[in-house]
């Protein structure tokens, strides 16, 4: 991971450098590509009802496994539903994976990492032991299990992948942590008196956020694929909703007669996993300062 | 009754006849064949060759090799083939000889076996009346039998003489017989059992006395038998050198190894790949009607489904017809009850409960809840139990009736089922030969946890199961059966939904199988061309 | 050196007892039981309390984490549910299959990955380069089973290469061995050769641009000898690094990949034992991963302070 080289943080500088960064990382060649297919996904997402060509849960029974034409431009899956419509609704539930996961994994990581790097010593310790333990469970049965727990639904998904990834952001924040309370302006503060949680608003975290939003792109796009990968095995949306990853799994049987059940999620979750890839990458290589000559 | 309902009289299936369902089933055309669509009994008259390795594909492995420790059906596939039980069901699911040669029953409470002679078990010791002795008393004090259930109406064993055994009953089981053809009748070597103690679950070399003698298990690997040459029946196979059994435990990957020739057998084609089974020209399908009953119970100790208007409410808001052609794909037929149409008992008079929109309005209003109600659906997360989900789902919701799914694995399916922690749940039952292995234990009043999941405690229902025990003439039970059948239709503990077809794919070199309903393959006479 | 590694294994017990105490917990929680599982279709209720009481399962959680800690204390992993085999042999049987793949997998990977990495570092933003990234994000972002069913489809069905199913040990036959790990093989390897395709491009751009790059052409070297000489060895040591780590994802993660090609892999054993809450077999497999895990990840450490001297003083 790039380590973020860090001036003296005054509030307009970081701000002028952010928009810098943010510019830079828009000129990357493939950003916008990235950044269109990001915006197309949330935009499906929200606007589902009104996109989606028919009700996702509408089943026709006498024209199940039929062929893409105009009236279903991805065709129809085992139960008659049109496709399209399932994947444009599938979008919400990837994302809510995909970005719910993540959310808990920043805040439970970013918390426990601010704590380690700050308070250091035995709690350090205790904290980082513990992100160990989750690293080196297995991330399958760690999921199977919760799943089980907390029941089969998006929830115990979302909570799993959460728990999954929170050590990678408790690493990266603990990490940032050190790195700026060891610069000399933090000790300035300290000595005018600043108190601990003032220095990290203003200081640490504002100099934190940049590797952590590159790191929360790439996983989210991880998330994602992972819940396809989880429905695999039984766990993820209850039906009749469906996730791109569910619709994999169920269409997977049929993968001979009727490929565009399986190749229509597929291509939505490959073409937004790319997406939110190439955003992370843009993002990355404009913070990397060796990448800049 | 349904239109496209296939033939429910008792399958048939001759050498002859099952080499022309096979050929209307696939478009298999080598020259020999083609001779034989005019000239059937020609064909039948080709002879066996000896020797080759059959390799069969199953969705998981086996279990246990101790047929009275295991309980998992697939172990029941490969001891039909390494050992042999008392008495053994025929195509028409009638009961013919099988280590038995003859039996009478003196008195409802007595049950004598007169065994063959001349059989010897695979480790050289003689089969006679001790060694059956031995057994059933291994089913009944073994601490880990699971055969102790099927055994319990049996009180002590009698050796009467060196091949004459008697079985003393606690109470009439006319159910009996049936069991005995499978597990609970299967024999293993006394000598084999006593040395190898709890290795046998792993290595059951020796124990058996069937046409095929086990040779190793390499756990989750493959499991190799051989043909028996000092087999006691001369007549027929077995042809096969080997029989080698994998556990590919995904179906599309099992149907692929079928179609690339690297398995020659599997147990089980899913619904939805018949179709284009059927058509390959590589693969020969053989729909094989079951005796399983596919259904979902109904909690009856607890709200909503405690009220029996609210049940028949759910009864009759399902299409069985629209969900047998669309998720099971007539691969089966819709179900009157538990009773599978390959039984004797099957009453085909009694139709299946059909969709009546104005019915359910009248229930619904009856049991209080006009504007609808609301209820949870457990079931497992298989594809094709997912799919009638959906669509039962989808049609309660036109009947104004909301149900939700709960998807479980199956330990959780089970733990659920037992604790009675459902309102509605999903119950595959893989069937009996005889209709009391279909119901009594789901239906009898018991207490504390059984396979009664629904709950239900009827009198009537109670008097019926135990009359059919202690009734012997078929007849009249068949009747009782058809009272059971009515009853369970008015009361509800489960919602039946259909009686699936277990179609089964060969590739074409596979000759000589005989394909009885409760599914399991016994290779005896099948040969590799 | 040695000291370090002491100090570094004594700090990996707290974790592991962590490990453990999550696993005993989770996987106690989840609900059904291993007799119901075991026995689905019996009727003997007294037979599954006596089973229950055999083995312990109906103590108070604490007690039954309590024996099964001090067994492991004695060295003892404790005995499958299911088929009352020792842990440890059921994780040996199946430790083989799923190590000759994570090995082949790698081979592969490496095999594929190295020439793109370094043309397209080389060869930056040319068309060979758009290719080789185009062909990582690719990798990256295919799920591992579509591939998977892709590739059965492709050799197995349609072209009938290679078997589809079915493990054969390479150890004890050579060629049957090898085509029967090849398709999972190349599943998980092409998607871990994306991966490093990538972190092989960046490092080897990085030490691209180095000064002593610009001396060495300077000197006059070829494009050819300064790739090979000078930068691939620095490039190389964050790919040594990520393959430490991904070993333990192949050889626990790789579960998807043995379900659909029907491989005895260590994966598999342990998704299987969840689904049968098969508790000590369980607890067993996923202490040893994690335990692998932290020795990778040790072992990568130390082999990366080995090759860069400025990390091995710190």
């Amino acid at each position: 991971m790039a380590t973020i080289l860090v001036a003296p943080a005054s509030s307009r500088s970081v701000r002028d450098r952010r928009w810098r960064t943010l510019r830079r990382a828009a000129r990357a060649r493939l950003a916008p590509f990235g950044a269109t297919v990001m915006l197309l996904a949330i935009s499906v997402a929200l606007l589902a009802p009104v996109v989606a060509p028919y009700d996702p849960l509408k089943q026709n029974l006498d024209n199940t496994l039929a062929r893409p034409d105009r009236t279903h431009l991805l065709g129809t899956d085992n139960v008659g539903r049109d496709v399209l419509s399932r994947v444009i609704w599938g979008t919400r539930v990837s994302l809510v994976a995909g970005f719910g996961s993540v959310v808990i994994a920043v805040l439970a990581g970013g918390l426990l990492g601010l704590l380690a790097g700050y308070a250091g010593g035995r709690i350090d310790g205790l904290a980082m032991r513990m992100m160990d333990a989750v690293l080196s469970f297995p991330p399958l049965v760690l999921a199977l299990a919760l799943g089980a727990v907390l029941g089969a639904g998006l929830t115990g998904v979302v909570i799993a992948l959460g728990v999954v990834y929170t050590p990678t952001f408790a690493r990266l924040m603990r990490g940032q942590v050190l790195a700026i309370t060891a610069r000399e302006y933090v000790d300035a503060a300290r000595a005018l008196g600043a108190p601990g949680w003032r220095i990290a608003w203003t200081h640490v975290l504002p100099n934190a956020t940049a590797p952590i939003v590159v790191q929360a792109s790439l996983s989210v796009a991880f998330a994602i694929l992972a819940e396809a990968s989880l429905s695999f095995l039984g766990l993820g949306i209850q039906p009749p909703g469906a996730s791109w990853g569910s619709m994999i799994n169920a269409g997977r049987g049929y993968l001979q007669q009727a490929p565009w059940i399986v190749f229509g999620p597929g291509a939505a979750l490959f073409v937004t996993v790319v997406g939110l890839n190439f955003v992370g990458d843009a993002i990355r290589d404009a913070l990397d300062p060796r990448l800049r000559a | 009754m349904a239109a496209n309902q296939p033939d429910q009289t008792p399958i048939d299936i001759s050498r002859r006849a099952f080499l022309q369902t096979a050929l209307a089933s696939s478009a298999v055309a080598p020259a020999a064949l083609l001779v034989a669509r005019g000239a059937g009994r020609a064909w039948a008259q080709e002879t066996p060759k000896k020797g080759g390795t059959l390799r069969v594909g199953f969705y998981i492995e086996a279990a246990t090799m101790d047929p009275h420790l295991s309980g998992s059906k697939i172990d029941r596939q490969v001891y039909h083939n390494i050992y042999e039980p008392l008495v053994v069901l025929d195509a028409n699911l009638g009961i013919k000889p099988g280590l038995a040669e003859s039996w009478q029953q003196p008195d409802a409470k007595t049950l004598v076996f007169k065994l063959r002679r001349g059989v010897k078990f695979h480790d050289g010791t003689d089969f006679n009346a001790e060694a059956v002795k031995f057994n059933f008393n291994r089913m009944k004090t073994e601490p880990k039998s699971v055969r102790k259930g099927e055994t319990a109406s049996i009180d002590t064993v009698d050796v009467v003489d060196a091949y004459t055994v008697k079985l003393n009953l606690k109470r009439p089981d006319a159910a009996l017989l049936a069991t005995l053809t499978d597990r609970a009748g299967m024999m293993v070597s006394p000598k084999t059992a006593q040395e190898r103690g709890a290795e046998l679950e792993r290595n059951a070399k020796g124990a058996g006395t069937g046409p095929f003698v086990f040779v190793e298990w390499v756990k989750d690997d493959h499991l190799l038998i051989r043909r028996n040459d000092n087999y006691w029946n001369k007549q027929g196979g077995p042809y096969l050198e080997q029989i080698r059994y994998r556990p590919i435990p995904d179906d599309t990957v099992k149907l692929q190894s079928l179609q690339a020739g690297e398995i020659h057998v599997m147990d089980y084609v899913q619904p939805r790949d018949v179709a284009g089974v059927k058509a390959d020209r590589n693969v020969v399908v053989l729909d094989v009607p079951s005796l399983a009953d596919f259904a979902y119970q109904l909690n009856h100790t607890k709200p909503p489904f405690d009220n029996r208007a609210l049940r028949q409410a759910v009864a009759y808001s399902l299409d069985l017809e629209q969900i047998v052609k669309g998720v099971w794909l007539n691969v089966g037929v819709p179900a009157n009850g538990p009773i599978p149409p390959t039984s004797w008992a099957y009453d085909r008079s009694i139709p299946f409960i059909k969709r009546d929109l104005a019915k359910v309005k009248a229930k619904l209003a009856e049991g209080g809840k006009a504007g609808g109600f609301t209820f949870t659906m457990t079931t497992n997360n298989i594809p094709i139990n997912v799919q009638e989900a959906e669509v039962i789902q989808a049609q309660l919701a036109e009947a104004g009736i909301t149900m939700k799914i709960k998807l479980v694995d199956s330990a959780t399916l089970l733990s659920d089922g037992n604790g009675r922690n459902f309102e509605m749940i999903s119950y595959q039952w893989s069937g009996r030969p005889d209709p009391d292995g279909n119901t009594y234990q789901f239906y009898r009043t018991t207490p504390g946890t059984s396979l009664n999941w629904s709950g239900i405690s009827n009198p009537q229902i109670d008097g019926l199961l135990d009359k059919s025990r202690e009734v012997s003439s078929q007849a009249e039970r068949k009747k009782l059966f058809s009272q059971l059948v009515r009853l369970l239709q008015e009361e509800l503990p489960m919602v039946f939904i259909v009686h699936p077809i277990e179609p089964k794919a060969f590739s074409p070199r596979v000759q000589g199988y005989d394909p009885i309903p409760d599914g399991m393959m016994r290779f005896k006479d099948v040969w590799l061309k | 050196m040695g000291l370090l590694i002491l100090r570094r294994l004594l700090a990996t017990i707290p974790v592991l007892l962590l490990v453990t105490a999550g696993v005993f917990a989770l996987i106690h929680l989840t609900p059904g039981d291993p007799i119901d599982a075991m026995m689905a279709e019996s009727v003997d209720d007294s037979v599954k309390r006596e089973l229950r009481r055999d083995l312990g399962l109906d103590r108070p959680l604490y007690l039954q984490y309590a024996t099964w800690m001090g067994r492991l204390l004695q060295g003892d992993l404790g005995r499958s549910i299911r088929n009352s085999e020792p842990v440890i042999q059921n994780v040996g049987r199946r430790i083989k299959p799923s190590l000759q793949l994570a090995g082949l997998a790698m081979a592969i990977s490496l095999l594929v990955a190295t020439p793109i990495g370094i043309l397209s570092a080389a060869r930056r933003n040319s068309t060979l380069d758009r290719v080789g990234t185009s062909f990582a994000l690719f990798g990256i972002c295919m799920p591992n089973f579509l591939l998977a069913l892709l590739l059965i489809f492709l050799f197995g069905v349609t072209l009938r290469l290679l078997p589809i199913s079915g493990y054969v040990d390479p150890l004890e036959e050579p060629w049957e061995g090898l085509r029967s790990l090849a398709l999972p093989a190349i599943t998980l390897g092409l998607a871990l050769a994306a991966v490093i395709t990538r972190t092989l491009r960046s490092s080897m751009l990085e030490a691209l641009s180095e000064d002593y790059i610009r001396t060495a052409r300077a000197k006059g070297l070829g494009d050819g000898a300064v790739i090979r000489r000078h930068a691939l060895k620095n490039a190389l040591i964050p790919v040594v690094t990520l393959l430490g780590l991904q070993l333990g994802t192949l050889i626990g993660g790789a579960v998807i990949t043995e379900y659909v090609f029907a491989l005895p892999g260590v994966g598999r054993l342990v998704v299987d034992a969840v689904f049968a809450r098969d508790y000590p077999l369980v607890q067993g497999v996923v202490l040893l991963i994690a335990v692998g895990f932290i020795l990778s990840n040790l072992a990568v450490d130390l082999l990366y302070g080995w090759i860069d001297p400025r990390i091995r003083h710190r």
